[in-house]
């Protein structure tokens, strides 16, 4: 029983100088603030909670105001944040893997937990889950990651190139989740037809941001 | 990619309505799938996050109340205030060679105690996660410098290792190597940490047969805990 441990920690009288770990808030000088974040979720990952606060301090005025936007009422607001840094201090490991920037997985998570939250409320209710959380096929590489995080400032000029219901739409889904259901009756137009524009919307949004 | 605009629906599209939270519930688990198993699809849903998350950009930043703050993190890290055994006790859980281990411990460290000019220290962590059957307890031997760590419970993966990571404070991970297949194993504790043990994180990740091919943690954290003294 217990063979491998037969001599724990017999004396250890230069053990005086070490300290605790929470004495230990002070900030190191910001490098960039993509590596900054990242560094402070690799950390959370490893379930490091100075780390956490850190990143709450950092982040969550931004997440908050994602929050706010989407549930459009403080008090579920703040619940859909907290509900999103559980989140985050439990699924940090799933970061490395998903080939996200780093405020994307961070406000995607806001976003879908308080999307989740809204439609709560609806009937026949269902997750839409949290992409970032799911397994991620292995091949996906960081050049691949790159080429598809780059140029994402582009976006705001194309939704402003399509008609202007199709770019509705999308904006409707994205911050107010709406179903395809919901997209129709606000438009007036059969589901079927609401699918298609909004389909076509976002060929033609990918179309502008390729080139 | 090819053009495919007079059907309805590309992959293309399925990723953008996945990350917009569109699909029926059986495109969704399509796209799960699809998601876990096919790297380009994965590439795909990648591209349509960052550029609709873009949709975010304008949204001003609020600062959150306080007390949002404070009840996370009463959420997160629930306050346990105990006495060093039971905090022993509490680390075993059920299992009957985790209650033996704790009486051990905790007759080490009563033989400690009877000693008049030993001051111990005994620093040891419970590796653990939400997420994995892995369980490691780990406690450091100061002389030696050697951490030795018992495994509780929790398989490696087929032609999968694990590997063994420090992190201090504001600092990458530490290799401290891949970890035998054995219940037990003592790893020491290179120079440069000794100093600061006290603040080591130990981390458990899920890595490629030699270890991780680029000196960080590239698998899933499947078990981790912070030094404590007992």
């Amino acid at each position: 029983m217990a063979l491998s441990l037969e001599k724990v920690a017999p004396g250890a009288g230069h053990l005086g100088e070490w300290y605790w770990y929470f004495s230990q808030t002070e900030k190191q000088p910001l490098q960039s603030d993509r590596t900054e974040i990242e560094n402070l979720i690799a950390r959370v990952a490893m379930k490091d909670r100075v780390a956490f606060d850190q990143l709450y301090d950092r982040v969550s005025a931004k997440l908050f105001g994602v929050c706010l936007r989407v549930l459009n009422k403080r008090a579920a607001a703040e619940d859909a944040m907290q509900d999103t840094f559980v989140k985050i201090w439990k699924n940090a490991d799933r970061y490395s893997a998903n080939g996200l920037s780093p405020m994307t997985w961070l406000i995607t998570i806001a976003r879908n937990t308080s999307i989740d939250r809204l439609r709560a409320r609806k009937k026949g209710h269902q997750d839409i889950d949290t992409p970032g959380f799911e397994l991620v096929a292995p091949g996906l590489n960081p050049e691949q990651a790159v080429v598809a995080s780059s140029e994402a400032s582009r976006l705001s000029g194309c939704l402003d190139t399509l008609e202007e219901d199709r770019a509705k739409a999308i904006r409707g889904a994205y911050l107010d989740g709406e179903t395809y259901a919901d997209l129709a009756d606000r438009f007036g137009v059969p589901l079927n037809t609401m699918r298609t524009w909004l389909r076509r919307g976002l060929i033609a949004l990918r179309e502008c941001m390729s080139q | 990619m090819t053009e495919q605009t007079d059907t309805p629906r590309d992959d293309d599209v399925l990723a953008a309505e996945l990350v917009l939270g569109l699909p029926s519930e059986k495109d969704l688990l399509e796209g799960r799938r699809r998601m876990a198993t096919d790297s380009e699809f994965a590439s795909r849903v990648v591209f349509w996050q960052e550029r609709l998350s873009a949709m975010t950009d304008d949204i001003n930043p609020v600062k959150p109340p306080a007390r949002v703050k404070k009840k996370l993190l009463a959420q997160v890290f629930p306050k346990t205030r105990v006495s060093v055994l039971q905090r022993v006790w509490l680390w075993q859980g059920v299992s009957m060679v985790s209650v033996l281990f704790a009486g051990y411990l905790g007759v080490q460290l009563l033989e400690m105690n009877t000693r008049p000019d030993a001051q111990p220290t005994v620093l040891a962590a419970q590796l653990g996660s939400d997420t994995s059957a892995l369980q490691v307890l780990a406690v450091v031997e100061p002389v030696k410098h050697e951490i030795a760590l018992r495994r509780i419970s929790g398989e490696v993966l087929p032609n999968r290792v694990f590997e063994l990571w420090a992190i201090l404070p504001d600092q990458a991970p530490v290799s401290l190597g891949v970890l035998p297949d054995s219940e037990t194993v003592r790893v020491l504790v290179p120079e440069a940490l000794r100093s600061q043990a006290a603040e080591i994180t130990l981390a458990i990740s899920d890595e490629p047969i030699g270890g991780s091919p680029t000196g960080a943690p590239t698998g899933a954290v499947l078990a981790a805990g912070e030094m404590k003294e007992l």
